[in-house]
């Protein structure tokens, strides 16, 4: 029952992607202006623009370049970029483009969530034990306030106030490539910062709002009724259940903090994933752009998958939902 | 004060001593005070570079397409590499003078239609091999014909061929006349490369610096060239990058993460001026951000409305508010005075004068238009927001539609028939105007075919009396001026900003830190 | 309050019902109190700011207002700190931030509210429908829900932005399709778990038919939670525009938003100029005031919500 629920889960996750693929592929073909013309940018002509589409293949009808994509997507090969090329030369090989900057982002993602995930887990359970006291309003109003402020402006004002004022840490997250240890920890502590700044905000809100959820359940009433003490109730009784949403919070976060952090990149200039699809939108370097949307994709409807197994597991009725 | 940069120039050199210098300045009637303050000035140009230190700098733009092939390249950071990898025929030095490069000598033929250029011997390129005039032959050949996609081929349409003379001796022939064909060959796209290249990104030139890694939309690494045919190149490694966001481009600089930033936004120079170690370099130049209203379609068609654009601009405010001073009045022409003898002081320059733009707008019978700005050029939003602003004032509703940079020149530039532009300055007046104004031009982006204009420009190339020329160049602005439907409210300078600690960035409108010439000149404080 | 009311007038139909689960009374913490004022002040503004702002959103300064006695013949309008002239100074150009504000209130509001009224009109609908249809229906919703879902929302902002160009209907459309696709799942599984219910259940082997317990026990009982779950997506597309607003997409000029005004004058932040701190304290005085107000009612409510606010 419980393998059949996991496996029908996959399936789903298989024929997700599917979609993905398509909406990806036809998305990104509505995009005005080839890559001939952004290539050349002012200084287009008509001549130069035809010699160029011939020498970077642009004249295969849509349904044809699906299939060759898809085809070798399948295959592992993600396909050329027109990075670097010059003039009808060979580009660069999209895999190996994307290699050093997703290392970048999952680095990043890593530090971030290692930080915020345990931290906002024991501040929005801290604040759920004592609903209405002081310590909640105080981490409710906090968490509140920062969710409400632009992102961009709470990377800025950590700058004015760490990098430009004190002094203390960089800030850009430049690194020439040979920083090791601590010198590439310092590197990233002003992005680190900012998105733990921000994701914590979100993940304690959630926590929070999830448990007092629960604690408004019959079967914790009941408890509650029986004279149980709350700090039990939460510890032992309600946080059994919270698991399925929170860890829904957690993937959900993840896959943010892979594909959705580009403002941050940019405020960085951090060389991540994100930022390289917003170059390769700018640029209208097609195969980049759809490389790196599957990935985005991908990593959603994985986590996605595993935070719904959780769910599955936690309560029997998804099992079979109709 | 020309005769002072040469002079300095000269200091520099050590072709004249202190004491010949100080009299020479003196001549000129400038006080001995002033003269020893020039002459501390001109110590610090002349303090013997220093060699060593690693370097960092950080320009506006760059992304995924950034590139290492010279023909194509389009953007600041692609310029300095082709800095620190090429070299090119001849380049532009300082203030604006052509002067040698791999060419040891460049000469025309009497009336310019055919220019002889001999190699220097023993230039090798990174990969080991050396350079003959087939490579040179290779390169050029590269911006010849319809199909090439060299963004500069425009500048060597009058080429005919090149020929190879000797191992070492190429000669271009031409259709017609050009004096400033060597001007236009110190441009960075015109830089040698290897015969035969087909694998641009590892940047084999004979530059000063050989790269050691690219990795495009990141960064670059480059050190320094041990066989390099001369005694320029300082840095021990050069670190090219770019910072997209101009805040955080400025907060890097002052923090210290980076020794130099390209673009600094007009706000953030008094910042900058504000805080320790840092300062602002800024360059007069013939930059420009204006409006081309298009000639051959409503409301562009319509003189009237032309000249209410052009009235309705509050150019010194612009220059005050705008640019914070950093700049000059446009006079609705391309050549600023950054151009120097070309630029034309006769002509009156054109004021902000509302109740006429209202006259002329009103005699139009149009009352809306519809303008398209991207951010393409300093202040060209603002300045669009501030003329938005003086239109609603006399009751003609402009309405702005802000567009994304990138897919700009494609969708929108030379399309919609109002739009803005930005150009950069040109090596010579000549091929300024030649550009965006030749009728039928590629880049004539008012489609303002006007028959004289293509004569002036062939003739001013063949011309060699100073004074004809001038009258020429006189006559042409007056007629871009007039009757091309450019809106040309400002000249921007070239603001970079670069730490205390960096000296000898060569003096260069062309383009930001030194027209992207300073990887071979500059040099870092110990 | 419009919230209150549609949420009392849910509850009393809730009477009627057999087995739904009881109802509460909501009184309203200090909190959520002060939330309420705020959001009113700022509804208010919707309407009537534009009347009562001292300028005119795309007034420019002049210079003249700006001297004083003995000073400069053209001192600087930008960045200038609060004064008589303007009372919460001027931003990057020159322009009254107070103006700016007022204006921004209706622009700001207005395209994020109708941009999440789309995306319930459309989420909730297709929502419920697979919830309660066939299998296969509910196959091919949730996955073509699910892959418009794994896109990043700013990247597929910046994609469809760059692709049609940024208007304000294309603003609200493009939003509004983007945050159904979470307005979907919180929908569909809203009414996945009324379905599975007991009450449902209970219902279905009395033989109700489908129409009946759409109307009578999902809807009732998913509209509270959504109508919370409405203010919380508000707020998360009034900040989604105003990071677009960051990589330079959003309402064209002159016109003002909040998110657009943080942005074009985070250069005066290190003058010390509070003109980008200002339409931030706008933006957060009404997401927290919502949030303040959603807070007390899922407190109260007792039904499934934040674990669905996603």
């Amino acid at each position: 029952m419980l393998f059949q629920a996991v496996l029908k889960r996959i399936l789903i996750g298989f024929a997700t992607l599917f979609v993905v693929s398509i909406i990806i592929f036809l998305g990104t073909s509505l995009l005005p202006g080839d890559v001939a013309e952004i290539i050349l940018g002012q200084m287009a002509t008509p001549e130069s623009l035809a010699a160029l589409r011939e020498k970077l293949g642009m004249n295969h009808p849509p349904h044809t370049r699906y299939l060759l994509w898809l085809g070798n997507l399948l295959s592992g090969d993600l396909g050329m970029s027109k990075a670097g090329s010059g003039a009808g030369t060979i580009g660069t090989e999209i895999s190996v483009m994307i290699a050093p900057r997703l290392v970048n982002t999952l680095r990043l993602a890593g530090m971030v969530a290692l930080i915020s995930i345990p931290l906002a887990m024991s501040l929005g359970l801290l604040a759920s034990m004592y609903p209405g006291s002081r310590i909640d309003r105080t981490i409710t109003f906090t968490t509140l306030s920062i969710i409400s402020i632009p992102d961009f402006l709470v990377a800025m004002i950590l700058v004015m106030i760490f990098a430009v004022q004190l002094g203390w840490l960089p800030s850009i997250a430049y690194m020439s490539g040979n920083e090791t240890g601590w010198q590439l920890i310092r590197a990233l502590l002003m992005p680190t910062l900012t998105l733990v700044t921000i994701v914590s905000a979100q993940i304690i809100r959630m926590t929070r709002a999830t448990i007092l959820n629960i604690m408004s359940s019959p079967y914790i009433e009941m408890a509650i009724l029986k004279g149980v003490p709350r700090k039990r109730i939460i510890l032992r009784h309600s946080l059994l259940n919270t698991i399925g949403p929170i860890v829904n919070v957690i993937a959900l976060n993840l896959a943010w903090l892979i594909g959705g952090v580009v403002i941050v990149e940019t405020v960085f200039a951090y060389p991540g994933l994100a930022k390289l699809m917003i170059d390769g939108v700018q640029t209208r370097d097609l195969p980049l752009v759809q490389a790196c949307a599957m990935i985005f994709c991908g990593t959603y409807v994985v986590l996605i998958m595993i935070a719904d197994m959780a769910s599955i597991i936690s309560n029997p009725r998804l099992r079979h939902p109709k | 004060m020309k005769e002072v940069r040469d002079l300095q120039q000269k200091y520099v050199d050590g072709s004249i001593n202190r004491r010949d210098f100080i009299k020479a300045v003196g001549a000129l009637g400038i006080a001995v005070s002033a003269a020893g303050s020039l002459l501390k000035a001109t110590d610090v140009m002349a303090k013997t570079p220093k060699k060593g230190g690693s370097v960092r700098m950080a320009s506006n733009l760059h992304g995924p397409d950034d590139q290492m092939d010279p023909i194509v390249m389009t953007s600041n950071v692609d310029y300095t590499r082709a800095h620190t990898n090429y070299n090119g025929l001849v380049q532009m030095r300082d203030n604006m003078v052509v002067s040698p490069e791999l060419a040891e000598e460049f000469s025309p033929n009497s009336n310019a239609t055919e220019w002889t250029f001999k190699l220097r011997k023993g230039v090798k390129f990174h990969d080991g091999s050396s350079l003959t005039a087939d490579d040179v032959l290779w390169s050029m050949n590269r911006h010849l014909g319809e199909k090439s996609p060299s963004v500069i081929k425009g500048f060597f349409s009058q080429v005919k061929e090149w020929k190879k003379m000797d191992s070492h001796t190429v000669k271009a022939v031409l259709n017609s006349p050009d004096s400033d064909l060597p001007a236009k060959l110190t441009e960075k796209q015109a830089k040698i490369v290897k015969e035969g290249t087909t694998d641009f990104k590892k940047g084999n030139g004979t530059g000063p610096y050989r790269m050691t890694s690219f990795e495009p939309g990141v960064k670059s690494m480059h050190v320094r060239n041990e066989d390099y045919w001369r005694e320029t190149g300082n840095f021990d490694a050069i670190e090219l990058t770019a910072i997209t966001d101009p805040q955080a481009r400025v907060n890097a600089l002052i923090a210290g993460d980076m020794h130099m930033i390209s673009d600094v936004d007009a706000k953030m120079i008094k910042l900058i001026e504000s805080s320790n170690g840092v300062s602002v370099n800024s360059t007069k130049s013939g930059r420009y951000g204006g409006i081309c209203i298009l000639n051959n379609t409503a409301p562009g068609n319509n003189p009237d409305f032309v000249k209410g654009m052009q009235l309705i601009q509050d150019r010194e405010r612009i220059v005050r508010s705008i640019l914070k001073g950093k700049g000059e009045v446009g006079n609705d022409h391309p050549i600023s005075t950054a151009y120097g003898a070309d630029h034309c002081y006769e002509l009156p320059q054109r004021q902000y004068d509302p109740e006429k733009a209202k006259y002329h707008l009103k005699k139009s019978g149009i009352s809306s238009a519809e303008l398209f700005v991207a951010e393409v050029a300093t202040g060209i939003g603002d300045s669009c927001l501030l003329m938005q602003n003086n239109l609603r004032k006399i009751g003609f509703d402009l309405k702005i539609k802000k567009v994304p940079t990138d897919g700009y020149w494609g969708a929108v530039w030379m399309k919609e028939p109002l739009n803005v532009v930005s150009w950069n300055m040109r090596p010579t007046a000549n091929s300024m105007l030649d550009i965006q104004f030749a009728p039928g031009a590629a880049w004539n982006d008012t489609f303002w075919n006007n028959e004289r204009m293509g004569k002036l420009l062939k003739m001013n190339l063949a011309e060699t009396n100073p004074a004809i020329r001038h009258e020429m160049f006189c006559e042409m602005q007056a007629l871009v001026s007039m009757f091309s439907g450019m809106v040309i409210a400002y000249h921007t300078n070239v603001n970079d900003g670069v730490s205390d600690k960096i000296h000898g960035i060569p003096v260069n409108p062309l383009g930001s830190i030194g027209g992207c010439t300073w990887p071979e000149f500059a040099w870092m404080e110990a | 309050m419009s919230i209150d009311e549609k949420i009392k007038e849910k509850i009393t139909s809730f009477e009627e019902l057999p087995d739904a689960p009881p109802r509460r009374k909501i009184r309203f913490s200090i909190g959520g109190k002060i939330g309420i004022f705020f959001v009113f002040f700022w509804i208010v503004m919707v309407f009537i700011g534009p009347y009562v702002s001292p300028y005119n959103e795309a007034d420019i300064l002049d210079e003249s207002l700006f001297i004083v006695p003995g000073g400069e013949e053209y001192p600087d309008t930008d960045y200038q700190p609060p004064s008589k002239v303007a009372f919460l100074g001027t931003d990057y150009l020159g322009r009254d931030t107070l103006s700016r504000i007022l204006y921004g209130a209706r622009t700001t509001i207005g395209i994020s509210f109708l941009a999440t009224l789309l995306a319930y009109l459309l989420g909730v609908t297709l929502g419920i429908a697979a919830a309660v249809g066939s299998e296969w229906l509910d196959m091919f919703l949730s996955r073509f829900n699910d892959a418009f879902l794994s896109i990043p929302t700013i990247m597929m902002g910046l994609v469809v932005i760059a692709a049609v160009g940024s208007t304000i209907p294309i603003l609200i459309g493009m939003t509004g399709l983007i945050y159904a696709t979470s307005v979907f799942r919180v929908a569909r599984s809203l009414g996945q778990d009324v379905m599975v219910s007991d009450f449902v259940e209970a219902a279905k082997v009395r033989g109700e038919g489908l129409w009946w317990i759409i109307t009578r026990e999902i809807l009732p009982n998913v509209v509270m939670p959504l109508a919370t779950d409405f203010g919380l997506r508000f707020v998360w597309i009034i900040l989604f525009i105003s990071s677009l607003s960051f990589l330079g997409l959003g309402v064209q000029p002159p016109m003002s938003d909040w998110g657009s005004m943080v942005k074009e004058n985070l250069g005066g932040l290190p003058y010390g100029s509070i003109s980008p701190l200002m339409p931030s304290l706008a933006i957060a005085t009404l997401t927290i005031a919502i949030n303040l107000i959603v807070d007390d009612i899922s407190a109260h409510s007792g039904g499934k919500l934040s674990n669905r606010m996603i």
